[in-house]
């Protein structure tokens, strides 16, 4: 390949070089994907600046949007329920727009009920709301047993659900993605709207654990 | 019920309801590969070249054997490669050769990083990295 052309495609790389040296050489399927990439910009199919924005937008998207949702719910007894009946409309309200086609059903735990989601085929997750999903939400244990021993699943997150509370588990779809409205806490009735933003984390909104008043940091 | 009646019945994605180990919720940070591949995943999918069903058929189709020894977003770009070839719109051959220069680039790349003088290479140009640009 000439020179000239090999240039054309990296003047305009912008990635620190420090990622390289820390790295070496890259595996095979680095290899794979950087080639599959370049064909399809050579081709015309896509370009390498939507490539670029899209890791913008997935860098963007983290928990921290999901629990300012809920937060939301909880002061605003009428956004809740237009919440629950349009997930993504009530989202894209609060300037959280969707990037996909994927649909949005939001669960609200209550005292009778505690939700909890799963992709059981693969990893479908609420990725506009809460950013990229833990290594543990695709691996197999998860996925396998979720659905049908979830009490023993969440207590190994240390979460136990008392016999007399109905556990519902939602399995996510390419269509359709689960994002989990926690109880809100007892004891935050002075909280801003903020404040119970911090206490809402991203396995609260999977539904693996609680939201507890230590809770602070949105994983 | 006989073993391979199971494995007839179930995909190997299709895994919910199977026994299975302790969760263990140890995570990792994407690697920067792992990250461009996501977003090559979102972009053929908003391109409507490979959509999110597509990609989960063409991991199944990778079979028991490579799921359980390639890592999750290695599965995804072998998936792509296959199902880019299945609709003609990638060559083989071309991937390839590609590949071939993507690593030659990268050697060259090392091997000018461990002369700190040189910023430029033979032609006067400056010394991109090998292939991250987006």
């Amino acid at each position: 390949m000439a020179e000239a052309e090999h240039h054309k495609h990296n003047h305009d790389h912008d990635h620190p070089h420090a990622e390289i040296g820390e790295t070496g050489a890259p595996g095979y399927y680095d290899i794979m994907e950087t080639a599959v990439r370049e064909l399809l910009i050579e081709r015309k199919l896509i370009r390498a600046d939507e490539i670029r924005r899209q890791i913008e937008v997935i860098d963007s998207r983290t928990p921290a949007l999901g629990a300012k949702i809920v937060a939301r719910a909880w002061v605003d007894p009428a956004f809740k329920a237009r919440l629950l009946t349009d997930g993504r409309g009530a989202c894209e309200e609060l300037g959280i727009s969707f990037y996909d086609d994927t649909g949005l059903i939001v669960l609200e735990n209550t005292p009778d009920v505690h939700n909890l989601i799963v992709c059981t085929l693969c990893s479908c997750y609420p990725r506009p709301v809460l950013g990229l999903p833990p290594d543990w939400y695709k691996l197999k244990p998860y996925r396998a047993r979720a659905v049908y021993e979830p009490r023993a699943v969440l207590a190994e997150f240390g979460t136990i659900i008392p016999q007399n509370v109905e556990i519902r588990v939602s399995d996510s779809t390419a269509m359709v993605r689960y994002l989990v409205l926690p109880k809100r806490p007892e004891g935050t009735d002075d909280y801003s709207e903020e404040q119970l933003a911090a206490l809402v984390t991203r396995d609260a909104m999977i539904g693996v654990v609680p939201i507890t008043l230590e809770g602070g940091v949105v994983q | 019920m006989t073993q391979t009646d199971i494995l007839v019945l179930r995909l190997p994605n299709d895994i919910g309801g199977l026994p299975s180990d302790p969760i263990n919720r140890a995570d990792h940070d994407l690697e920067p590969w792992e990250k461009r591949c996501h977003a090559l995943a979102d972009v053929l999918d908003f391109h409507k070249i490979i959509n999110t069903e597509e990609k989960r058929r063409g991991v199944e189709a990778l079979g028991t054997e490579l799921i359980g020894n390639l890592t999750y977003y290695e599965r995804w770009i072998v998936a792509f490669a296959n199902i880019l070839f299945q609709k003609q719109i990638l060559d083989p051959g071309d991937l390839e050769h590609k590949m071939a220069d993507v690593e030659a680039r990268w050697f060259r790349y090392l091997a000018e990083q461990r002369d700190p003088h040189k910023t430029k290479d033979a032609a006067g140009q400056p010394l991109p990295g090998p292939g991250s640009a987006r």
